[in-house]
């Protein structure tokens, strides 16, 4: 408890920085710290606890409710009173309460970034200082609803000349309600089996005995961020503005783990949903200078990140053994597998941007940028294990000619087994961009523009283990080598020269170039023509294309014919083609790339079929459409609608054949008063994605699709459908000095993933192909929520807000179906028991106290 | 928590126990920004007019420079300025007595009267040639958070451009030629919040909020040199 108290004192520290410090300088405001702060408590950012301002938006206009854009917005918040002390003027709000929720309240879906789970809150805090005199103001901004879902900020400076901010944040991220671990040491980076279990000795009976005694856990991350930030006027025209964010991210999440397949061999291999710790943190800087002349404009600045794991690698153990495929044979008993955690890593990125103004009412601006990503973390030993792993053909664990695919873990459980001790990998990025813009008349304007941008990786990884001259990494943390001999992922010329394995990393520099041009031309009073064309040449190294063009051209037509109908429609067509498509760049990445190797009689296997088309560098054409149309019958009503689709064609045999979408809206507001407001929405998209591809009948070298390997018999083919709806509805209205509101909204996801095949040899498991089924289960997700509030005034300065939010979903993913009953399925053992339906309700009593 | 909580229960009986309250609207406040046309009937206070003309002067001509000369305003102003003297009744202001007995209907004659009398010119005055206070008439002073007057008075300073479109522009008026004393103490007036009635009142507050009292002299002069 006095850590804690402690690391809050601790984390106050740049918030009391922040209010305490003296800045006789000048600032702007234009740059921020971080987003916006707030919470689901007030997801609508109070409006609907607030009343509306009859006096509306002007007092040179009466009724004045559309935004420039033509819809209507919500009439300001009634400001709070002010008050005066001294030289300054004080407003400001505190809305404290209580809330208390109900049902399936600790459902993991009704308490995502969220901590309901409270009795007493600090609603909102929100108080601000301003001095008339000289334009200096400070603000405090604050609410609590738990120790893990709460934010705090202050800002204070002066108009035009000065800005200093400083915040916290957290926010929690429920991820599972009903996980259970085998493993004690959740949270850190150790799992133990509990005990009774026994590493590489236990039974699946006992594990299922152990995971079903094993009490229900809620998973989640919390994320705490702390910022500080400041802006200033050097002179009228130059600004220096600086800002520094930390967030810690702490918790336990669902991950893999892996000791081989397990669906092929039955009590054999281990495939294990372990608990992973996150424990991280990210802190990001921004800094710079900007000019702002009659003429020239000028920004200069410097973006870094810099992330940090309090971990290099977690570890598990495994209840079960391994069993060799090899009658005779023995496996070696390995008991612990890892993962290595995201590498610490820094970001440098410098900008330049120079914008003049020219004739023509125009304007030219470049830029130029320079950026480092770079990682130098402690790399992993590969193998955490103690004696041997592997298999021992002549049925020992003794190492020895007789036992050719045993190994000996101290030849590879220490970094020295490793090329280097760490990864020492950078990526350097570059970019310049030019655009132009001309206005020739007040009818034309005329855009123009080029981007080139290089990413250029500066290292890879050879995976060498100098203590066996053996290259590649152990597979399946051993597993693997330790049920099929010889498949333990690494290649030597000696004992091992027709393996193939991945020996070295992959660098994917990519080079991209594009340039615009278009003009945009107003056709009359009513209507505006606009064209766009774009080219976009992608050239990346070690892709199955070293170039890929891409063409498109874009038409807008905008018409304004009548007072109370606004009319847009988009047209885009794309095509995008390539250079000579290789199926198989990667082969200096596997041990065939490397002296000695020698192929098989049979050859090399390949790599893929060659008829098989990645989707982002594959041809394709694109065809999308965009209609929006704003009617306003009223000056008080406004009701929206837009089409949208978009769809593409891909020349591909295997891979993906076509994604196309096609969705369209419905919203209707009404406004008759500042007192009182309503509006519905519904939305429908629905999308379908069209993939083809083969399974391999025999491990050959044959890339050929319909060739020895790739026999058409294995085509196979997918189809996923998705439907969404989004209904919604509101209502707001004052009866004399009480407010009332009212909401509901709506959402159905429905997805079906359907497949066909040649024949069951399209399988990985043939039987399946005589069930008669051609899908699987629908996906779905049915959530609605109401909430509804009424607010009493209690006195000129309070009112009292008594509301309830209610939610129920309908949830259905057959990724989960029986993990109500069982998770442990022979030697698969699964934590998270996935998103469950649910029906939860939450009502609430706020006092809310003007300042 | 759940709803078995002591807590939600001391919450309900907090709420049933709560009184129904109920609060006035705040008084007096005159929302002038979508108002119609005025009507009135000028002879029907053609025989009345003897307590206006003695600051008014008959035809609306002020002959005590602390007064508006009010002919050929438009009937609009003059007639919420009428009920504004009713709402505000502040004692201190000798309209006060004047208007508290008068009903709608006389508020609408007289401002019809005056609303058709000719505007005269006022008696000259010392030529006022200062650029810097033309230019805050015209566009303002950005430094010192001054907005340009010409965009409500018109860049003439002969009343809004679109005072013959719609009533509610008829509520800003003329500013040429009236008396320098009168504008000066009403731009303070504004400046210091003062009988802050109407919505007009409000931009005017928001206008002359920074102007000194140097600047609300030198341009009322400006003004009552300007011929009507």
């Amino acid at each position: 408890m006095r850590d804690r108290r402690l690391h809050r004192t601790l984390r106050l520290l740049p918030l009391a920085t922040a209010v305490a410090a003296a800045m006789p300088v000048q600032a702007d405001s234009g740059v921020g710290v971080d987003t916006w702060r707030a919470n689901r408590l007030h997801p609508d950012a109070g409006v609907s606890i607030s009343a509306p301002d009859e006096r509306g938006t002007s007092w040179l206009a009466p009724g004045q409710r559309r935004a420039p854009t033509g819809n209507l917005y919500q009439c300001p918040l009634e400001p709070a009173p002010p008050r005066e002390r001294g030289d300054w003027i004080g407003h400001g709000v505190l809305e404290v309460g209580a809330i208390a929720t109900s049902g399936d309240d600790h459902d993991a879906q009704w308490n995502r970034y969220v901590d309901w789970d409270s009795g007493l809150i600090l609603g909102l805090l929100d108080y601000t200082l301003e001095r008339p005199d000289d334009g200096s103001y400070a603000n405090v901004r604050a609410s609590r609803i738990s120790d893990d879902d709460e934010y705090y900020q202050a800002v204070f400076g002066r108009a035009g000349s000065f800005k200093v901010q400083a915040f916290l944040r957290d926010v929690p991220n429920v991820l599972s309600d009903d996980a259970k671990s085998i493993w004690n040491g959740v949270g850190g980076n150790e799992l133990t089996l509990v005990a009774p279990l026994v590493p590489a000795g236990s039974t699946r009976a006992e594990v299922a005995a152990a995971h079903a005694a094993a009490p229900t856990r809620t998973l989640s991350v919390t994320r705490e961020k702390q910022g500080i930030g400041f802006s200033m006027y050097l002179t009228p025209r130059w600004t220096l503005y600086a800002n520094a964010t930390n967030e810690d991210r702490k918790g336990a999440r669902a991950f893999g783990g892996t000791f081989f397949f397990n669906f092929p061999f039955p009590d054999n291999g281990g495939i294990f949903e372990t608990l992973r710790p996150i424990d991280d943190s990210t802190v990001n800087l921004n800094g710079g200078l900007r000019f702002a002349g009659p003429v020239w404009r000028m920004d200069f600045g410097y973006v870094g990140s810099f992330y940090r794991d309090a971990y290099t690698r977690f570890t598990y153990e495994t209840p079960y053994a391994l069993y060799p495929v090899v009658p005779g044979a023995v496996s070696a008993p390995l008991t612990i597998g890892q993962f290595a955690t995201e590498p610490d890593n820094d970001y440098h990125n410098l900008k330049a941007t120079f914008t003049r103004k020219l004739p023509l009412n125009g304007e030219l601006s470049l830029t130029a940028s320079g950026g480092r990503m770079r990682q130098d973390d402690d790399l992993i030993a590969p193998i955490e294990c103690q004696g041997v792993f592997g298999i021992g053909l002549e049925g020992s664990l003794a190492l020895g000619p007789q036992n050719p695919f045993l190994f000996d873990c101290a030849d590879w459980n220490t970094p020295d087994a490793l090329s280097r001790r760490s990864a020492d990998m950078q990526i350097d990025t570059t970019l310049f961009d030019g655009r132009i813009v001309l206005q020739p008349s007040g009818d034309l304007t005329v855009r123009g523009g080029v981007r080139w941008n290089r990413e250029d990786y500066r290292d890879t990884y050879l995976a060498f283990n100098p203590r066996t001259g053996q290259y590649g990494y152990v597979s399946e943390n051993g597993a693997q080598g330790s049920v099929v001999p010889g498949e333990i992922g690494f290649w030597d010329p000696f004992g091992n020269a027709s393996n193939v394995t991945r020996v070295r990393s992959l660098a994917l520099d990519l080079e991209t170039t594009e340039a615009t041009f278009a003009a945009d031309w107003k056709l009359g009073t009513h209507d505006t023509l606009g064209a766009t064309y774009t080219f976009n040449r992608f050239e990346p190294t070690h892709r199955e294309r070293r170039e890929v063009d891409a063409h498109s051209l874009k038409l807008t037509w905008v018409n304004r014919a009548l007072d109370w109908l606004t009319f847009r429609a988009n047209y885009t067509y794309l095509t995008q083609d390539g250079d000579r498509y290789n199926h198989d760049p990667y082969e200096h990445t596997f041990s065939m790339s490397l002296p000695g190797f020698i192929a098989l009689p049979g050859g090399v296997l390949a790599h893929t079929v060659d008829a098989l088309r990645k989707y982002d560098v594959s041809s394709r054409d694109q065809n999308k459409l965009d209609l929006m149309a704003t009617l306003a019958p009223r000056a008080d009503m406004t009701l929206s609608a837009s089409l949208r689709g978009e769809w593409n064609d891909y020349d591909a045999v295997l891979g993906r054949r076509g994604y196309d979408t096609l969705g369209f809206t419905l919203q209707w507001e009404w406004q008759p008063s500042p007192r009182t407001s309503t509006s519905v929405y519904y939305g429908y998209d629905r999308s379908s994605l069209g993939i083809a591809n083969i399974n391999d009948l025999e491990n050959g070298d044959d890339p050929t699709l319909g060739g020895a390997t790739y026999p058409l018999e294995g085509r196979w083919w997918v189809d996923d459908e998705q439907r969404n709806h989004n209904a919604g509805a509101t209502f707001r209205h004052a009866f004399g000095r009480v407010r009332f509101d009212a909401g509901w909204n709506s959402l159905y996801s429905r997805g079906i993933t359907s497949y066909r095949f040649a024949s069951p040899v399209a399988l990985a498991y043939f039987s399946d192909g005589a069930l008669g089924i051609d899908r699987f289960p629908p996906m779905s997700w049915r959530v609605n929520s109401f909430d509804i509030g009424i607010t009493f005034p209690l006195h000129e300065r309070a009112s009292l807000r008594l509301f309830d939010y209610y939610e129920r979903a309908s949830i259905r993913d057959w990724h989960y179906d029986g993990f109500d009953r069982v998770r442990v399925i022979d030697h698969r053992v699964y934590a998270d028991g996935g998103p469950e339906s649910y029906d939860a309700n939450m009502v609430g009593l706020l006092l809310r106290v003007t300042l | 928590m759940n709803l078995r909580s002591p807590c939600l229960a001391r919450i309900a009986a907090l709420l049933l126990a709560m009184p129904a309250v109920a609060f006035a609207l705040p008084p007096g406040f005159l929302d002038l920004r979508d108002t119609g046309p005025v009507h009135g009937n000028a002879d029907a206070v053609r025989d009345r007019l003897e307590a206006c003309s003695a600051c008014h002067g008959r035809d609306g001509v002020s002959p005590v420079p602390i007064f508006p000369s009010i002919g050929g305003m438009p009937v609009e102003y003059l007639y919420w300025q009428l009920v504004e003297f009713q709402r505000e009744a502040d004692p201190e202001s000798p309209m006060t007595a004047l208007v508290m007995t008068l009903g709608d209907q006389d508020l609408r004659d007289y401002a019809t009267w005056y609303a058709a009398q000719k505007p005269v010119a006022p008696a000259a005055v010392d030529a006022v040639a200062d650029e810097r206070i033309a230019r805050i008439f015209r566009e303002g002073d950005v430094a010192a958070g001054i907005p340009p007057c010409s965009g409500c008075h018109g860049a003439d300073a002969g009343g809004h451009p679109l005072a013959t479109s719609e009533p509610r522009y008829r509520l800003y008026p003329p500013l040429r030629g009236q008396h320098a004393a009168y504008l000066a103490q009403r731009l303070k007036d504004f400046r210091d919040g003062k009988n802050l009635v109407t919505s007009n009142d409000r931009i005017m507050h928001g206008v002359a909020e920074h102007i000194s009292d140097e600047d609300a002299q030198a341009l009322a002069d400006w003004l009552q040199a300007m011929a009507r």
